[in-house]
C-alpha cells in the first residue's frame, strides 16, 4: 500500500439523466504504483473523465472508495478536498486553463498560495519549475503572448507547484499539433523518468498513450481486463510518406517534404 | 503576507474589465453623490425654514410695536397703498406686499404732489406734526406677467428717500433707521451727506466716510442702518432738499405722514384731510393694523403651505434617497453576478488547483468592495462639488424667485411676500461625507455577497465543462 500512488476499489459511478439513471463507472478497480506513468484510454463516452475527476477528488464515487497517497480521500467531507487537490493532485487540462491575467510565473506559484510558503520561495520554487520545463525566457510573459506548447509547458509547470503526489492530465495535448504532442508527451515523460513524478494521461489518442508505461482501456464506463504496456516512445512521422522524422528536421529525409 | 494574493488577485481581476468598471464606478457614484446631495439639500431647507419662520416672528412683532407706537400717525399719499394694491388694486408691487415701517410706508414711490399740502394740512384742527417725505426709487424697468395681467414694475436698485432734517422732527418722530450699525444717522444742519441700508453699501460698493454719487450730485456716506423690514432694505436717506434737487422733483413730496395730537382724533383729522383733499388716501393706524393683520393672516397661509411643501419635498427627497441606496446595491449585485457567470471555469480551475470555498467566495466580495471604494471616492467628490447643482435637479424647495447665485441653496431666495430669507448654500458636512461614504462601501459588500457566494459554490467538474 506505501507504494501506492492511487488505489480504487469497486469504484461506481451513477448519473441522474433526464429522469433515468446512468451508470458512468462500473467496478472500476485501479492500482498504481508511485513514479507510474499510466494512460487511460478509451472512445468518447467510456467514462474516462468521470475517472479522472473522481481520482481528482472532483467529484466523489457513488459506490467504491479511492486512496490516495495511502489516504482514503473518498471519507474526506467535501469542503476539505480542496486540501486535498492542493497538497496531493496537479491537473493539467486540454485547453491549458491558464489565468490570462497574470504572467507565467504568477501562473505556477498561484497554486502555492495559502501554503506556509513565503512569498520568495514560491518565486523560487516556480521558477525552477519554468526553468525545468524550457520556460526560464519567457517567465514574466502573459498567456496570450506564449503558443499553444508554451502555454501547456506552463501549465505543466503548475500542476507540479505543490510537489504532488500524482499529476492529472486531460487530454493534454488535445489542442496541439503533432511536433508540439510528441515535445508535451517527451516532456512529461522526462518528468516521470528524473523526478519520478507519478503521471496519470487521459486520453483518446493511441499515439498519445502509447507514451506512457501502461495503457489502461475504459468502454461503457467499465476497465477491460487488456492492459498494454507502453512504447515510452512516441514515434513522429512524416504526414506525407509515414517516415519517421526528428523534432528538429526541417525536411522530411524520405520524401523532402518541408516540415 | 500570505493573503496579500487575494488582493492583489481581486484587484487585477477589476482593472481586466476597465470598461465595465468604468461604467459602474460612474453609475454607483453618481448614486453615492445623490446620497450625499439630498440630505445636504433638505438640511440646507430645513435650516432656511427655520430662519424664515424665525424672522417672520420677530418682523410680526416689530410691525405690531411700530403700529402700536405710531398710533397716532396718519398716511397721506396720491396711492391706495396696501390695503388696495394688495386686494384686487393695481397688483403686487415690486418686492412684495411690503408691511414695511413707517419709514417706508405702504404708499407706492412714484406718485408726487405739491409740498404746499403742507401748510394746509398744519391747519387742521388736532394735527400735532405734518412731515413731508419724498420718494423716488431708482432702478430698471420689467414687464410681468402677473394673475391680475401684464404690467410695468420699475425693479428698484435703490431708494432715495428726502427727509426734512429738522430737529424737532428728527428727536420725537421715527423718520430715520433707528438701527445704526455703523457711523452715524443723519442731524439738523446735514448737507452732502446720506445714510444707506447694508443693501446700498453692497450695491455701490461703498462704507462710511466714502463718497457716493447719485444721480450726478456727489454725497458722503456717514453712517449705514440694518433692518429686516424690506421695504426699507433699499433706502437711501438724505435731506428733503437735496432729494428733490437731485431728482428734478423742486417743491414735490411723495406722502406726508401726519401725527394726530391724540388716537382720539385720528377719525376727525383723517376726515378733515379727505375733506380737503379729496384725491388723497389717508392710512390710520387701525387701517394699518387691518391690513397687517390680514397680510400676516396671509403670510401664515403661505408659510403653512411652505411647510408643507417641505415636508412634501421631503418625502419625495426620502423616496429618491431610498431609490439610490437599492440602486448602488442591484447595481453591485448585477454586475458580480454577471461576473461570476462569466467566470464560471476560473473558478473551476481555481478550485481544482486547491482553492477552497472561503478563497473563492473572498476574492469575489473584494472585487465588489473595491468598485465600491473607488466609487465612493469619486462620488464624495462629485457630491461635495455639485450638491447645489444636483440639489436643485431633485429638491423642488419652497416657492421662491431666483435672486443670483449667490442665494440659498438651490441658488434660490427664500422667502414669503414682505419677508425672504437667504438660505445657506448646500455644502454637505463631513460625517455626512464619511456616513455616506462607508454606506456607499457596505452596500457594495452586500451586493457582492449573493454572487460571492453563488461562486463559492460552484461545482468545479461542472464549471469545468463550460467553454
Amino acid at each position: 500500500m506505501n507504494d501506492l500512488a492511487l488505489k480504487t476499489e469497486n469504484l461506481d459511478k451513477l448519473y441522474k439523466l433526464g429522469g433515468r439513471q446512468v451508470q458512468a463507472l462500473s467496478d472500476v478497480t485501479i492500482e498504481i504504483q508511485k513514479g507510474d506513468f499510466l494512460s487511460i484510454m478509451g472512445p468518447s463516452g467510456s467514462g474516462k473523465t468521470t475517472l479522472l475527476n473522481i481520482l481528482g477528488c472532483l467529484d466523489k464515487p457513488t459506490h467504491g472508495e479511492v486512496f490516495l497517497d495511502g489516504k482514503n480521500v473518498t471519507k474526506v467531507p467535501e469542503k476539505d478536498l480542496h486540501k486535498i487537490r492542493k497538497n496531493k493532485i496537479g491537473f493539467m487540462f486540454q485547453t491549458f486553463n491558464l489565468m490570462p491575467w497574470l504572467n507565467a510565473i504568477e501562473n505556477v506559484e498561484l497554486p502555492m498560495e495559502g501554503t506556509k510558503k513565503s512569498k520568495a520561495e514560491r518565486q523560487k520554487r516556480a521558477r525552477e519549475l519554468l526553468e525545468m520545463v524550457g520556460l526560464s525566457k519567457r517567465i514574466e510573459h502573459r498567456p496570450h503572448k506564449l503558443s499553444a506548447g508554451e502555454q501547456q509547458r506552463v501549465a505543466i509547470a503548475r500542476a507540479l507547484a505543490n510537489n504532488p503526489a500524482i499529476v492529472l492530465a486531460d487530454e493534454p495535448t488535445g489542442n496541439l499539433d503533432a511536433k508540439t504532442k510528441y515535445e508535451i508527451m517527451r516532456l512529461l515523460g522526462k518528468l516521470n523518468a528524473e523526478q519520478g513524478t507519478t503521471i496519470i494521461v487521459v486520453t483518446h489518442d493511441n499515439k498519445v498513450g502509447s507514451r506512457a508505461h501502461r495503457m489502461l482501456f475504459l468502454n461503457d464506463g467499465k476497465l477491460l481486463k487488456k492492459e498494454r504496456k507502453g512504447s515510452h516512445l512516441m514515434k513522429l512521422t512524416c504526414p506525407k510518406c509515414g517516415k519517421e522524422i526528428q523534432p528538429d528536421d526541417t525536411f522530411c529525409a524520405g520524401c523532402g517534404k518541408r516540415l | 503576507m500570505k493573503n496579500l494574493g487575494v488582493f492583489t488577485r481581486a484587484l487585477r481581476n477589476v482593472s481586466r474589465r476597465k470598461i465595465r468598471a468604468l461604467l459602474v464606478i460612474i453609475a454607483l457614484s453618481l448614486s453615492v453623490a445623490i446620497l450625499i446631495s439630498i440630505p445636504t439639500g433638505i438640511m440646507a431647507n430645513q435650516e432656511a425654514a427655520e430662519q424664515l419662520s424665525a424672522n417672520y416672528d420677530s418682523y410680526l412683532e416689530n410691525m405690531e410695536t411700530e403700529i402700536t407706537t405710531a398710533a397716532t400717525l396718519l398716511e397721506v399719499s396720491l396711492s391706495p397703498g396696501f390695503a388696495a394694491a394688495g386686494f384686487g388694486g393695481g397688483g403686487p408691487p415690486e418686492g412684495g406686499f411690503g408691511g414695511g415701517g413707517f419709514t417706508g410706508g405702504f404708499m407706492s414711490r412714484e406718485s408726487f404732489f405739491n409740498e404746499t399740502a403742507v401748510s394746509n394740512i398744519t391747519t387742521i384742527e388736532g394735527v400735532a406734526a405734518v412731515i413731508p417725505v419724498l420718494e423716488k426709487s431708482e432702478g430698471t424697468l420689467e414687464t410681468r406677467s402677473t394673475q391680475f395681467g401684464e404690467f410695468e414694475f420699475l425693479r428698484p436698485e435703490y431708494t432715495i428717500v428726502g427727509v426734512p432734517l429738522d430737529d424737532s422732527i428728527l428727536s420725537n418722530y421715527p423718520v430715520l433707521p433707528s438701527e445704526i450699525i455703523e457711523g452715524r444717522t443723519l442731524v439738523e444742519g446735514d448737507s452732502g451727506v446720506v445714510l444707506l441700508s447694508v443693501n446700498n453699501t453692497e450695491y455701490f460698493g461703498v462704507g462710511v466716510n466714502d463718497q457716493i454719487n447719485i444721480l450726478g450730485s456727489d454725497f458722503t456716506v456717514v453712517g449705514v442702518y440694518s433692518t429686516t423690514v424690506t421695504q426699507e432694505m433699499t433706502n437711501l436717506y438724505m435731506s428733503l432738499s437735496e432729494a428733490q434737487e437731485i431728482t428734478e422733483l423742486e417743491g414735490e413730496i411723495s406722502r406726508l405722514d401726519v401725527y394726530a395730537e391724540n388716537e382720539d382724533v385720528i377719525d376727525e383729522v383723517s376726515n378733515d384731510i379727505t375733506a380737503m383733499y379729496a384725491e388723497f388716501y389717508v392710512n390710520t393706524a387701525e387701517s394699518r393694523l387691518e391690513a397687517i393683520t390680514t397680510m400676516a393672516e396671509r403670510q401664515v397661509d403661505i408659510l403653512e403651505d411652505a411647510e408643507a411643501d417641505l415636508v412634501e419635498t421631503q418625502a419625495v427627497a426620502y423616496m429618491e434617497i431610498g431609490i439610490a441606496v437599492v440602486a448602488t446595491s442591484l447595481i453591485v449585485l448585477f454586475t458580480m453576478l454577471y461576473t461570476v457567470r462569466e467566470r464560471t471555469q476560473e473558478i473551476g480551475v481555481l478550485k481544482a488547483i486547491g482553492f477552497s470555498n472561503g478563497n473563492i467566495m473572498s476574492q469575489f466580495m473584494l472585487e465588489g468592495m473595491f468598485l465600491s471604494i473607488v466609487a465612493g471616492l469619486v462620488g464624495v467628490i462629485i457630491g461635495m462639488v455639485g450638491a447645489p447643482i444636483i440639489t436643485q435637479l431633485l429638491l423642488t424647495g419652497l416657492s421662491a424667485s431666483n435672486s443670483g447665485p449667490e442665494q440659498a441653496f438651490t441658488g434660490r431666495q427664500i422667502g414669503i411676500p414682505g419677508l425672504t430669507v437667504e438660505a445657506s448654500i448646500a455644502t454637505p458636512t463631513v460625517e455626512l461625507l464619511l456616513i455616506v461614504f462607508a454606506g456607499a462601501v457596505l452596500l457594495g459588500i452586500i451586493g457582492s455577497l449573493y454572487p460571492a457566494w453563488q461562486a463559492s459554490k460552484t461545482s468545479p467538474m461542472e464549471a469545468l465543462r463550460r467553454e
